[in-house]
């Protein structure tokens, strides 16, 4: 039996900005939800009456725990009691929240108070004799396998397995449990201000060097190649030369 | 100089006055001297050139009194770049890129640029720490760099990759730490080395302007600015690139760390190439009209572990599916090379690869648009040396 936790946040819609499940954080309850033979325990820091809690609910949930916490407060004082009470093997979370601060701080911060390991961008994980191996999502679609001893902290990367339905049946049954939490007001961001989101305009790359004649040549002229050419070369030539040029530029390597 | 002749003043001078019909004296040649010397415009051309480089300047009105001053040419030696010297910063910024596959990306790139914008302000100094030595740091814009060495960090290290940060950190005392908010490991990086220190991250930094630096929060609806923090991490496509004058790139020496590892083991996982969307390849092998042996096409991609791609005539006939086409209708792709097979080279294709980094074409027709964009072009028929680079491919991979 695998104890696991999952952090749960409130996402905001981008158009509507009317709140939802964060898209990230029911990837992760997904994972926790198709581990097999898991123990799992969903916590909340914030509102204990916001509904979009029950669009958790409604995927299988039973029970959500929620810290109440006021809004624009810290809530990894109280998620790191929480959790160092329960003491997980595995704590699943969304990589970034979207309707807060969204730094992605709160599994880095939560790993440090549990002494766990952190592992970002996951999207595939399986638990066996207390360790667990991940499959990371890497940029260009690539993979990584990793190994790590648990107990441990999991970022859940948008390419991991999409969320299941929420069911309405299942959202009216699920319990919201709601816990008095500690929250100490957050002193760095009562400094910033804050103002709407302006689009900024899309930056050029210019070049600074050279004369008037070449900047506007670096400007308006499409990008032409190195210009290496062979004319009517016999085919082994020519397969001679792409499958070196291939090499050279290191995007095919020779199997020795 | 032979004197110029004056045919009207030789005429004028024959001429015999007083009679009814103009006569001239026929005889002899009466000797009329010339007021004008005879041009020469050899020579004038020749005092009027002015050699500056490869082609010669020419200055007609050189010397005379109403022209406008004639410029001093001072013929300027070629020499190396100008460089740049910070020897005595009154603070240093640190600056700690990806470099994914041991070379600097665009973002790191834009890291040093911003990096850059913070320490000219006061006199400061650029430091960049690296694992492993890494070239061109000069001409990006790096006062002093520092290289842990390449045996104490693995392959996929995090956790030594921050503890070797903040023994870099607690050598240098840095003004400011700057990472790449980028999913090549810059983001995890950044939040690692916060949460050890403790200090705050301010993420995915979208300007610094006034001593103030501003990031989208809450979705993305709104921005936050706050004072310059000591830890930050920058957004792609954010700030421009350092340009022009290189930069020192001294070498300091890398502190000792030792780092407590919680992860195990880590190894990159086979991707299939044919797999991946278009927009995340790599490697795009690609097929046009020139090509009608499919079969020995998909072969290939396969040899090379490459992912398949079309035009839309191809995309049209139903060779490839849709989501294989590449261009202005189909994918904009970001591959590092794309290796064209009888595609000529459409406007809206070409639009599709602009992004491309290394581009090979095969084509029978030496004016195609696509053999001009090529960094390799061989002209040839495609059909003929598909199955040449399979047999090549095939050998070697094994051999």
């Amino acid at each position: 039996m695998v104890k696991v936790a999952v952090l749960l946040s409130v996402g905001r819609h981008p158009a509507s900005e009317r709140s939802r499940r964060a898209p990230l954080d029911a990837r992760a309850l997904e994972m926790a939800l198709s581990l097999p033979d898991a123990d799992i325990h969903a916590a909340h820091a914030g509102d204990p009456a916001e509904p979009a809690l029950r669009d958790y609910l409604g995927m299988g949930l039973a029970r959500l725990t929620v810290l109440s916490i006021a809004s624009g407060r810290d809530p990894i004082p109280a998620l790191s009691t929480y959790l160092a009470q329960l003491a997980p093997d595995v704590v699943f979370c969304g990589s970034r929240a979207e309707g807060g601060e969204d730094s992605g701080m709160v599994p880095y911060l939560v790993a440090q108070t549990l002494s766990a390991a952190i592992v970002p961008d996951v999207a595939a994980l399986s638990v066996k004799d207390h360790k667990a191996t991940l499959t990371q999502a890497l940029s260009r679609g690539r993979r990584r396998h990793v190994e790590i001893r648990l107990p441990a902290v999991v970022t859940v990367s948008a390419a991991a397995p999409s969320p299941r339905q929420t069911a309405f049946a299942r959202a009216r049954r699920g319990v919201i449990e709601a816990l008095p939490a500690e929250a100490p007001a957050d002193a760095f961001l009562k400094e910033c201000e804050f103002r709407p989101w302006r689009p900024r305009p899309k930056r050029m790359r210019l070049t600074a060097a050279g004369s008037a004649a070449d900047r506007l040549k670096a400007m308006t002229e499409t990008k032409s190649g190195e210009g290496t050419l062979m004319i009517q070369p016999t085919a082994e030539e020519a397969a001679r030369a792409i499958y070196d040029y291939l090499l050279e530029k290191r995007i095919i390597e020779e199997r020795s | 100089m032979r004197p110029r002749r004056d045919p009207r003043a030789e005429r004028q001078a024959r001429f015999i006055p007083g009679t009814e019909r103009p006569r001239f004296v026929l005889a002899s040649a009466p000797e009329v001297p010339s007021a004008r010397p005879r041009r020469d415009p050899r020579a004038l051309r020749r005092a009027a050139t002015i050699r500056t480089g490869v082609r010669p300047r020419i200055d007609w009105h050189a010397g005379q009194p109403g022209a406008v001053g004639r410029a001093e040419v001072v013929a300027r030696p070629i020499s190396a770049p100008e460089i740049r010297i910070v020897a005595d910063p009154a603070f240093l910024v640190l600056a700690v890129p990806d470099h994914p596959g041991g070379a600097l990306s665009d973002h790191d790139r834009e890291l040093i640029g911003a990096a850059r914008q913070l320490a000219d302000v006061g006199g400061g100094a650029v430091v960049m720490l690296t694992a492993g030595d890494i070239a061109g740091l000069a001409e990006a814009g790096v006062d002093r760099a520092m290289a842990i060495p390449a045996a104490q960090i693995d392959n996929y290290d995090p956790e030594g990759r921050a503890a070797a940060v903040l023994a870099a950190i607690s050598l240098l005392k840095p003004r400011h730490v700057l990472f790449p908010e980028s999913g090549e490991g810059g983001a995890d990086l950044a939040r690692r080395v916060a949460a050890l220190s403790g200090e705050r991250l301010f993420s995915g930094v979208e300007a610094l302007s006034g001593g103030r630096a501003s990031r989208r929060t809450q979705g993305g609806a709104m921005e936050m600015a706050g004072a310059l923090p000591c830890l930050l991490s920058i957004a792609e496509n954010a700030f421009g690139v350092h340009e022009g004058v290189r930069h020192e790139a001294r070498k300091l020496d890398a502190p000792e760390f030792s780092a407590m590892r919680r992860i195990e083991n880590a190894a990159p996982v086979p991707v299939k190439a044919d797999l991946l969307p278009l927009a995340d390849a790599d490697f795009i092998l690609s097929g046009g009209n020139g090509v009608t042996d499919w079969k020995r096409f998909v072969e290939l991609g396969q040899a090379l572990g490459a992912t398949l791609g079309g035009s839309r005539v191809v995309c049209d006939e139903g060779h490839l599916p849709r989501d294989r086409q590449v261009g202005a209708s189909g994918s904009v792709v970001t591959a590092r090379c794309y290796l064209a097979f009888g595609i000529a080279g459409a406007p809206q294709h070409l639009q599709g690869i602009t992004e491309v980094r290394h581009v090979v074409a095969v084509n029978t027709d030496l004016h195609a648009e696509m053999i001009k964009r090529a960094d390799l072009a061989i002209v040839a028929d495609a059909q003929a040396v598909m199955p040449a680079l399979l047999q090549h491919a095939r050998e070697r991979h094994h051999g």
